[in-house]
């Protein structure tokens, strides 16, 4: 009972948040919502018994994910409106009315047709981390290191974007500091 | 798990007992703990501190309380109200949902009515990322209300606060990593049942604590790393704008997560709430919380703030390796002797 | 006689420290060695000691630093020239003052008045006396002019109050005649304060 009235409530404030980040006109608005529909997401989990996923998301995509996502906005006024340029606003909303259409079919048809079961069920006296823990390292073993050799090419990658003038200093002045280092020398002998 | 059993059942009434009473007794001591700083940082500095309001002082914390209150609420012309008014909140209700899951008080139960109060208010068994991810959701409250306050104090302050946590969460993250391995939980009674036997954790994993001790000052914005609300840099950094009882809001948050560091690292490092020698477990916890706070003002009082790009290059050239060689020298070890 | 010993400022014993700044670290390398050198050295600790020493030596042995001011007060030195005193002859208690008129004179400020009449003995008597603290400079010239060392700059230093004029009347500046025994004698201008052996320091000049 008590499960079934937080599943709408979270399932109500969590639809209107991401309306709202979508439909504001504020960045501020918007980043707020979603970081708010994030945690509400991980909400989700804790229902469903999944503490450890739970935790993740918030790690992961409160913590960090939208983090970045601020620290980006912050190269905006955050406190005035955006100004939209809609060209043909009927074409996007047909759009995303068709996309919304296709990913409830896709969902709900499985459920509908009664053909949904659990592939990995959890197994008793095994904790959260411990079964997803299992999970990575044997039935998707070989997406979870895809998507670790990914994560390592985007680092790599990142790395070289900034540093292709990390050994020049923004802030020193070669000369200056050799003039310094001979003046140092003399002082010195 | 086997001394799951043996506890009584914990009720709906237990835990909203419980969580009233973290409320109550953290908003309490976060309180008190601003008179302790002051009065900490005063001797320090061969000062006296508050001492003229009641007795040594002690209800300089009341004076304050009401000032707060009373304070006129302003909201500057051109900041987001809405954001403005939400950020504060953020950091208090974080910091004080982090706390549902630390084990603060010894259980006990209420005599007459006979309900059963735990030690947790809610004792999911990742208490230690919970925790952290709670702590990490808090980085919301000073970034928003940098953002919101259209004043740039405010902005530099939660561009410093976005990269600081980031970075130091990593950190707290792998520094804690290793313990995790030992114990192979992520439960906070696991932790305290691991070192029933005297030996606490810190001694097998020194350079853990030390890192995460340095991470955990980073994340709740304390000295050697305050560049938030750096006063000689950035006026005040995210709380510029701010007065009365919304900065008290995000005072009580900030004195709520030096506890919540303290906690942890004494269950996780420093021996739980075992019983030591003659005293009791209670008393032990509140002395290593208590100790844990004093040296977060003991360091306030000695050391120096460090530049933001020292910040930066502390936690990601020589902070962040060291955590991973840990937890691959802890793994290697394990692995040998297990 | 040479003149080296003239030029040689640096006199008495001194205790200056020269700082052991090493160059700033050039290379990665570098920066990484001063970074575990500073970590292993026990400065950090040194630090932390020095802070808790200074809170035992608050607290257990008596070095507490504050001055409680509106409770206590530090002496103030001779020199400062602060609201007026009127003082009194120390044999009969009459006021010094002999109404000659020399500090109203010289005032720069003109804010100095004094109203004086001959008494009843032919001996001038001063009937009203008011210095102006609106105009007053306190540059001292009518204490430096008194003959008699009556009007002198006194120790009263708080000079915030609702009204200006309760300092300014004759009989608020005159020593009260029951504290008649505790009534410094003014030592002048240019007189050192008590501790000015102590407040010396040597500066170092000679780099």
């Amino acid at each position: 009972m008590y499960e079934f009235i937080a599943f709408y409530i979270f399932a109500i404030a969590t639809t209107i948040l991401f309306v709202i980040t979508v439909m504001s006109k504020n960045v501020l608005y918007s980043m707020t919502s979603l970081a708010a529909g994030m945690v509400l997401i991980s909400g989700f989990f804790f229902l469903l018994g999944a503490d450890f996923l739970g935790v993740v998301q918030l790690i992961v995509y409160v913590g960090a994910v939208m983090a970045l996502y601020a620290f980006a906005m912050m190269f905006f006024d955050a406190t005035k409106n955006v100004k939209e340029k809609h060209q043909n606003p009927s074409l996007v909303f047909l759009l995303g009315g068709l996309m919304a259409l296709v990913f409830v079919i896709m969902f709900s048809a499985p459920i509908i047709g009664d053909n949904i079961q659990a592939l990995n069920p959890v197994a008793d006296g095994v904790g959260n981390a411990q079964a997803v823990g299992m999970v990575l390292f044997t039935k998707y073993l070989v997406p979870f290191e895809v998507a670790a050799v990914m994560l390592l090419v985007a680092m790599i990658a990142g790395i070289i974007l900034a540093g292709k003038k990390m050994d020049y200093s923004l802030t020193k002045c070669e000369a200056v500091d050799e003039e310094m280092n001979v003046e140092l020398e003399k002082g010195e002998e | 798990m086997e001394t799951a059993t043996m506890l009584p059942e914990v009720t709906a009434a237990g835990v909203i007992i419980k969580a009233v009473l973290i409320l109550a007794v953290i908003a309490a001591i976060a309180g008190f703990g601003t008179y302790i700083e002051r009065k900490v940082l005063a001797f320090m500095q061969r000062r006296l501190g508050p001492q003229h309001v009641g007795p040594f002082g002690l209800l300089q914390l009341a004076a304050d309380g009401i000032k707060l209150f009373t304070k006129e609420d302003i909201i500057p012309q051109h900041a987001n109200k809405i954001i403005f008014a939400v950020a504060p909140v953020i950091t208090a209700a974080t910091a004080f949902i982090a706390l549902a899951a630390v084990p603060v008080f010894p259980d006990f139960t209420i005599p007459l009515l006979d309900i059963y109060v735990p030690s947790i208010a809610s004792d999911v068994n990742v208490g230690i990322l919970f925790v952290l991810g709670m702590m990490a959701a808090g980085l919301y409250g000073p970034l928003l209300a940098g953002m919101a306050q259209a004043n740039k104090w405010g902005i530099i302050g939660s561009a410093r606060t976005a990269i600081q946590f980031l970075s130091y969460e990593v950190v707290t993250g792998l520094s804690i990593l290793a313990p995790i391995m030992m114990v192979g939980s992520l439960s906070f009674v696991d932790f305290n049942n691991y070192q029933a036997d005297g030996t606490w954790i810190v001694v097998y994993q020194p350079v853990a604590f030390v890192l995460f001790l340095i991470a955990g000052y980073a994340e709740t914005n304390r000295t050697p790393f305050d560049l938030l609300e750096h006063e000689a840099e950035i006026v005040s950094g995210y709380v510029t704008e701010y007065s009365g009882m919304r900065w008290g809001l995000f005072f009580i948050g900030e004195y709520a997560n030096m506890i919540t560091i303290g906690v942890i690292a004494s269950i996780v490092f420093l021996g739980g709430y075992n019983d030591f020698w003659i005293f009791p477990g209670w008393l032990m916890i509140i002395a290593k919380i208590a100790f844990s706070f004093f040296f977060m003002l003991w360091v306030r009082a000695a050391w120096p703030h460090i530049r933001p790009d020292q910040l930066m290059w502390l936690c990601w050239k020589v902070l962040m390796p060291l955590a991973v060689v840990n937890v691959v020298i802890t793994g290697i070890v394990m692995m040998i002797v297990g | 006689m040479s003149l080296e010993q003239f030029k040689n400022r640096n006199v008495g014993t001194q205790n200056y420290v020269k700082l052991d700044l090493d160059h700033t670290p050039t290379s990665g390398w570098c920066q990484f060695k001063q970074v575990v050198k500073r970590t292993f050295k026990p400065e950090l600790f040194v630090g932390l000691w020095v802070t808790l020493r200074e809170m035992i030596n608050a607290l257990f042995r008596g070095k507490m630093h504050t001055t409680q001011y509106p409770f206590e007060k530090l002496p103030i030195s001779p020199r400062y020239r602060a609201i007026h005193d009127m003082l009194r002859l120390l044999e009969s208690g009459h006021y010094r003052c002999i109404g000659c008129g020399l500090c109203e004179k010289i005032c720069i400020s003109n804010c100095i008045t004094m109203e004086t009449r001959y008494d009843e003995n032919q001996r001038k008597e001063v009937s009203e006396y008011t210095i102006n603290f609106g105009r007053c400079i306190f540059c001292g010239y009518c204490a430096e002019v008194c003959p008699e060392l009556a009007i002198v700059h006194g120790q009263r230093y708080e000079t915030a109050s609702e009204q200006r004029a309760s300092f300014s009347l004759f009989e608020d500046m005159l020593t009260p005649i029951d504290q008649l025994n505790l009534q410094q004698e003014y030592q002048g201008f240019g007189a050192v304060s008590p501790n000015a052996d102590e407040n010396i320091k040597k500066t170092p000049l000679a780099y």
